[in-house]
């Protein structure tokens, strides 16, 4: 018979791995609080994940116990079976290492990819830029169309290019800067690595690629949240909106590279929107009640996966 | 130009044409072979920008992943249509609500 504690896992891997994400990448209440479900996909992501490979493992090692650690230690103590060990046990097993070794694998080789990219990025770019003699920390590049972007690290590179300088005023161009500073400052590189990784390891999920893309789209916002903050002037979130809407080109001026449009072109619009009409902000229990929610789906596989059967 | 930019560093002109012979071995230099010790680039600074844009901020979404771009770009139709939202909203910052 299946374990309770398999059955269980399941259920939440299951839900984890479809109706979950969708909800919350369709929910409403994302751009009102960014950070707190910023917070709530990274539960959603490493509780789904342990959930997956620990209802595996449980069922896989059922014969020799009814909970992981017993299990385990039965087996660690070369206690023989208690059951009779069948093949499906084997294939959980199997599956079980398969997919722990694909998630760890794919997440720790998209790391150092994507670090050894940055490196070679930042050190081609640094040939040709310039430091800003008005914005500190903040390097020129000689390019016509408006562009802006920080390559994260451990030596971080934020780079406007000559096309943003002659688009954008002195106010917008600081709130360019302190949105790309946000990035820095809050690691959202880091945010971002297990969901570009995940996409990469199930692409067969569709909620890896949502994920994916609602986190991506919740770092801007967050950051633009940040920058409003340290903004000075009368009108932060107009100055914020019209620097989006100038740095998007298309308007006329120099060819902008386009970047992956699909995403891009969304996300610009929500983040317009969300400046110029700001939605507002979460009443403070339900940001409680959501980040016990993620506190919550944490704290349940893992339960699940150390507390002995009942 | 270059060797009196470089005089007064006290930097070997042999130094300069090794790093200058590596230089073309990885493409970033030319030389003409009548006159053997006359470098120039391959491409001009803004070529040389334009191109690296072009891989920096190249189409694949893994890109994405490499660096935080302030905003990408939109095709034509998107970027009138946030002009205009640009345009209809107030001047001052809405109020919160």
């Amino acid at each position: 018979m299946l374990p309770a504690t398999a059955a269980s896992l399941a259920v939440l891997a299951v839900l984890l791995a479809w109706p979950v994400p969708a909800l919350l990448a369709r929910a409403g209440w994302p751009r009102r609080d960014p950070l707190v479900a910023l917070v709530c996909w990274q539960a959603v992501g490493l509780a789904g994940g342990l959930s997956m490979i620990g209802a595996l493992l449980v069922h896989g090692l059922a014969p020799w116990g009814n909970s992981l650690p017993e299990a385990a230690w039965s087996v660690v103590t070369g206690n023989p079976a208690g059951d009779a060990v069948r093949g499906d046990h084997w294939i959980a097993l199997t599956l079980a290492g398969v997919l722990a070794f694909e998630l760890v694998g794919v997440l720790v080789l998209s790391g150092v990819r994507t670090g050894r990219t940055r490196r070679r990025h930042r050190a081609l770019l640094e040939l040709v830029v310039r430091p800003s003699a008005e914005l500190p920390d903040t390097r020129l590049l000689e390019y016509p169309a408006p562009v802006a972007f920080c390559i994260p690290g451990a030596r971080p590179l934020l780079v406007l290019s000559s096309g943003m300088l002659a688009e954008l005023d002195d106010d917008q161009l600081a709130a360019v800067v302190a949105h790309e500073r946000a990035h820095l400052r809050e690691r959202h590189h880091l945010l971002l690595l297990p969901f570009v990784a995940w996409e990469a390891a199930l692409p067969v999920l569709p909620a890896a690629g949502r994920a994916h893309a609602a986190v991506r789209e919740l770092v801007e916002m967050r950051a633009d949240d940040v920058a409003l903050a340290s903004l000075s002037g009368s009108a932060p979130r107009r100055t914020l909106a019209r620097a989006i809407v100038a740095a998007v080109g298309g308007a006329g001026g120099a060819d902008v590279p386009s970047g992956a449009l699909a995403v891009t072109g969304g996300v610009a619009r929500v983040r317009v929107l969300r400046l110029l009409e700001p939605p507002s902000p979460l009443p403070a229990a339900a940001r409680w009640t959501a980040l016990a929610s993620a506190g919550l789906l944490l704290l349940l596989p893992t339960a699940l996966l150390l507390l002995p059967a009942v | 130009m270059l060797r009196e930019g470089l005089a007064d560093r006290g930097v070997a002109l042999t130094t300069v044409h090794t790093v200058l012979t590596r230089l073309e071995q990885k493409g970033f230099v030319l030389h003409d072979d009548a006159r053997p010790r006359r470098f120039s680039p391959r491409a001009s600074r803004e070529d040389h920008a334009a191109e690296l844009m072009h891989e920096v901020l190249g189409r694949s979404a893994d890109r994405q992943a490499v660096l935080a771009r302030f905003v990408g770009g939109v095709d034509a139709d998107e970027a009138r249509l946030l002009r205009e939202l640009l345009a209809g909203a107030p001047a001052d910052d809405a109020p919160r609500g």
